[in-house]
């Protein structure tokens, strides 16, 4: 297999206090091609946000294998996680830096060769449109620069494989669309995107294949149009609803 | 591990702890700014006082049928620099009440002195005349001899301060008094001639003075080091949690040993900056004469033991860094990790401490108990005794206590029920025993700040009853049903109140005196260990039996109060929040522990650790608080009834203990087999495929 994602049988099960065991992800299996962006679609507690941190080598799994280039997230955590860049509602910046030393930080951090770091900022700098206020601290900054900001510290070190966890989520209208529009760019410089959400509309849009997640399972996993023809109907909302009806 | 990385990551944390203005104000700018303007306040106060106290006339009056005797001692001899004046008052007790004087000397003859102590039943306090005091003993009156009385208002400084300075004054009137006697009836030569009295120490003035600053070098380290690396620590990964950057760090190319690594790096040089700060500030003090050391002070270091010291002393501060570390990513926020603050400062102190025990020798166990040997081990060293092997064998041990911390902080970076704990689970949102779950350390570790406060703070709980009564009915009791009551626990489950199997209880009753001796064969090797000295034990042992207390309330004090109250706390809410959060051996050793931590005394810790993880023990098999209530109450009950009885357990022999403790492994194997174990325990993760 020569796909940069490869996610076979991965479980996660945990015990919480409240709940007994859960089985938050069972036995998921795909993979993301180079240059796709590839859709995690579900409700909230399907199981998407486990799944992309064992991929991220947060979590171990319970069961199954993730292999990021190549590398086991079990076996290769931080060979994993030089080629990643992971990227969530909950991943926050260190407020007391400024833009420029955060971009820095993380280009040192992953590995960047360290000859080519100040050149790899400023061009991020340039192309986020982070300029005005690479030296202000983060703290100080709007939840739109902290965004852009956050963007470019996820790509600091080029990696070819990226992952979006519910991405959007806090962020009002224009700053979503911005959002999609950089990852629509990092798609056409051929890096594999998973990208999870539970906004039916950003799904349709963004991505390129789709994976229906729930209760921990995915329930079906094609294209957009592979999934309206498997189920007949046109609008994903409905094929989602569809999918996840004929499950329970 | 990329030591790049580690180099980067450093790197990264100084950046942001220097950027902090909680540390850089709280470690730095306030002991700069604060304690020199603190000390010279207190000194000019202290200053104010003294002059003021030297210009007061302290006005008294004199009362009684000895009035005259001590009216005419007082006008023989004027101290010089105090100023007295007698007023002549009708009722002494309204003047001092009324402030008009500053205190009342009654000056009563024998026969006053037995009336007024009849009328206030002190008889029993009379000793007979022939009967000297015990050392450190307030002395009684002889029967026949006539009572002076200084009689005072403790709440006012001048009035205290004039009873103390009259009291030294007629103490040296009584000697002149008494030696003018001697010399009427013919005692030839002066008393003072009878023989001369010195002292003098073989060691230098530099060894004394070094053997002095070496018992509190420790403790003063380990004070500053956990005081200023919490700073640094709390904010670290607890910080990082609550700001959610800690997850941004961990899907990042560095490893964990790599993260933990520079993480306490960080502390630890936060941590030695504070340090050398506050020495530097007390050097300056002294410097200044803000700290005035005593005449004879001299201090010789020789080449070798700074050397020795640092060699002992930094592994102390990487092993405290990491504590604060684990304490840090144990916690899930800044607030969390302030709460555990308290009692991890307190539990790293007393080990600390060891060096200040009389008779503790490096030679001994003591010296395989990490921070307590380093501590005796510094005071040998700055005493001048140089015992290689064992400063070795100090250094080895603290050397492998550091590495185990650091690898515990490291498996706790590594724990996804810590790190991601927020989202993990829905206990926050279902709130409930699910959140007690979450809690239960914090509730335990405010309830041990409240027991030390209280005993520290409040002179009123010094009482045995008052204390007893506090400490089991208002915090063990009140607290286990606080916590009952706020996370609405099921009452049954949260005080495991089931009935066990009748076969227990037999076992439990052969188990009182079997575990009694057990105990005290653990305590005999406790004391190889940390050796208590006979004195504690004695004032200990006073404490908790005064003799103007009944039997029956003795009972009921030391025996059935902790056996109910002490049970509820520790094997009730306690053992019910830990009981999914670890194994059952862990969760024994982990409530043991802690119980052993709530009886404050060092010398009790082990000892009432041991009872503690037996009695959790006892509790896990039988699913029930009630048998070790018995086994609680009847431990105490039996003590106290041996020691009633001076029967001294605590000095059988060995094959008495290890008798014991076979019998007490019979009962527990009874036990074992008419077990119901306590429900819903730790359970473990799906095992892999």
């Amino acid at each position: 297999m020569n796909e940069p994602v490869v996610v076979q049988g991965l479980t996660k099960y945990f015990y919480d206090e409240s709940r007994g065991e859960v089985r938050a992800v069972q036995e998921v299996d795909f993979a993301c091609r180079a240059g796709e962006i590839f859709g995690l679609l579900g409700a909230n507690g399907a199981g998407k946000t486990t799944t992309l941190r064992m991929l991220a080598t947060i979590l171990a799994p319970t069961a199954g294998t993730a292999s990021l280039l190549g590398h086991d997230v079990v076996r290769e955590p931080e060979e994993a996680r030089r080629h990643l860049g992971f990227y969530s509602s909950s991943t926050a910046l260190y407020p007391r830096l400024t833009a420029r030393e955060t971009i820095e930080f993380f280009a040192r951090i992953n590995r960047y060769p360290a000859a080519q770091i100040a050149q790899r900022v400023g061009e991020l700098i340039e192309r986020f449109g982070i300029a005005s206020y690479a030296d202000v601290r983060v703290d100080r900054l709007s939840t739109g620069m902290k965004q852009k900001v956050s963007i470019a510290r996820t790509v600091a070190h080029d990696p070819p494989v990226l992952i979006f966890d519910e991405p959007t989520v806090g962020l009002d209208v224009l700053n979503a669309l911005e959002l999609q529009e950089r990852i629509r760019e990092f798609r056409a410089q051929g890096k594999t995107i998973v990208f999870s959400t539970h906004i039916m509309s950003e799904a349709e849009k963004l991505c390129d294949r789709i994976a229906i997640i729930h209760g921990g399972r995915i329930l079906a996993c094609d294209t957009l149009d592979g999934l309206r023809r498997a189920t007949g109907m046109r609008y994903l909302e409905d094929i989602f609803v569809c999918c996840v009806k004929g499950r329970e | 591990m990329n030591r790049e990385s580690v180099r980067i990551l450093f790197l990264h944390e100084m950046r942001m702890l220097a950027r902090d203005r909680r540390t850089v104000i709280l470690a730095i700018v306030l002991p700069l700014l604060v304690m020199p303007l603190m000390l010279y306040v207190v000194r000019s106060i202290e200053r104010q006082r003294a002059r003021s106290l030297k210009e007061t006339t302290f006005r008294y009056a004199l009362s009684g049928a000895e009035a005259g005797t001590v009216r005419r001692l007082i006008a023989a001899r004027r101290a010089p620099g105090l100023r007295l004046e007698e007023l002549p008052v009708t009722d002494a007790e309204a003047a001092l009440r009324a402030r008009r004087i500053h205190f009342h000397v009654r000056a009563l003859s024998a026969g006053e002195a037995a009336a007024l102590e009849e009328a206030e039943g002190e008889v029993s306090r009379r000793r007979p005349r022939e009967a000297p005091a015990a050392p450190g003993e307030e002395a009684a009156r002889p029967a026949g001899v006539p009572l002076v009385e200084i009689r005072f208002q403790g709440d006012r400084e001048e009035s205290r301060a004039g009873a103390a300075a009259m009291k030294e004054y007629l103490l040296e009137a009584a000697r002149s008094e008494r030696d003018r006697l001697l010399r009427e009836r013919g005692w030839a030569m002066d008393p003072a001639d009878l023989f001369r009295l010195e002292r003098r120490s073989v060691a230098g003035a530099a060894q004394a003075a070094g053997s002095q600053i070496g018992k509190f070098l420790t403790l003063f380290f380990v004070m500053f080091l956990l005081s200023g690396g919490s700073v640094a620590a709390l904010d670290s990964v607890a910080g990082e949690k609550e700001r959610g950057s800690l997850e941004t760090l961990l899907t990042t190319a560095a490893r964990r040993s790599e993260i933990v690594a520079a993480k306490q790096l960080a502390i630890l040089c936060v941590a030695l900056a504070i340090l050398l700060v506050n020495v530097a500030n007390i050097l300056a003090y002294v410097n200044f004469k803000l700290i005035e050391l005593p005449a004879d002070w001299e201090i010789a270091i020789g080449p070798a033991a700074p050397a020795v010291m640092v060699a002992l002393l930094i592994p102390v501060g990487v092993f405290l860094s990491a504590v604060l570390l684990s304490l840090s990513a144990y916690a899930r926020s800044y607030k969390e990790a302030q709460l555990y603050f308290f009692p991890v400062y307190l539990v790293s102190l007393v080990p600390a401490v060891a060096a200040v025990l009389p008779g503790v020798s490096l030679r001994s166990a003591i010296v395989l108990v990490p921070l307590a040997n380093v501590s005796v081990a510094v005071r040998e060293v700055l005493a001048g005794r140089f015992d290689w092997p064992m400063i070795a064998l100090a250094a080895a041990v603290m050397v492998l206590a550091a590495r185990g911390t650091m690898r515990l902080s490291t498996r706790m970076l590594s724990d996804e029920r810590l790190i991601t704990a927020a989202d993990l689970d829905a206990a926050a949102w279902a709130r409930g025993p699910a959140l007690f779950s979450r809690h239960v350390f914090a509730w335990y570790a405010v309830m041990a700040a409240v027991l030390f406060a209280a005993a520290v703070n409040f002179p009123q709980l010094h009482s045995f009853r008052t204390q007893l009564l506090f400490n089991e009915l208002v915090l063990f009791l009140g607290g286990s049903f606080l916590m009952i009551w706020k996370y609405r626990l099921p009452v049954r489950d949260a005080l495991a109140l089931r009935r066990p199997r009748a076969a227990v209880w037999p076992a439990v009753v052969a188990a009182v005196p079997a575990g009694h001796l057990a105990a005290a064969g653990v305590f005999r090797l406790a004391d190889l260990v940390v050796p208590v000295p006979q004195r504690l034990l004695e004032q200990f042992g006073r404490e908790l039996m005064p003799a103007d207390v009944p039997a029956w309330q003795l009972y009921l004090f030391v025996a059935l109060l902790p056996g109910i109250c002490e049970e509820i706390a520790f094997r009730g809410p306690l053992l019910y929040g830990l009981r999914r959060r670890f194994r059952p051996a862990t969760l024994v050793l982990v409530v043991g522990a802690i119980f052993g931590v709530f009886h404050i005394a060092l010398f009790r810790l082990i000892p009432t650790a041991f009872l503690g993880m037996v009695l959790t023990a006892l509790a896990l098999l039988t699913g029930s608080i009630f048998p070790g209530m018995l086994l609680h109450a009847g431990n105490n009950a039996y003590a106290y009834w041996l020691a009633r009885r001076n029967i001294p357990v605590s000095e059988w022999s060995w094959g008495w203990y290890a008798a014991g403790a076979a019998v007490f492994a019979a009962c527990l194997y009874a036990i074992y087999r008419a077990r119901t174990p306590y429900p819903g325990l730790h359970r473990v993760d799906a095992p892999r495929k």
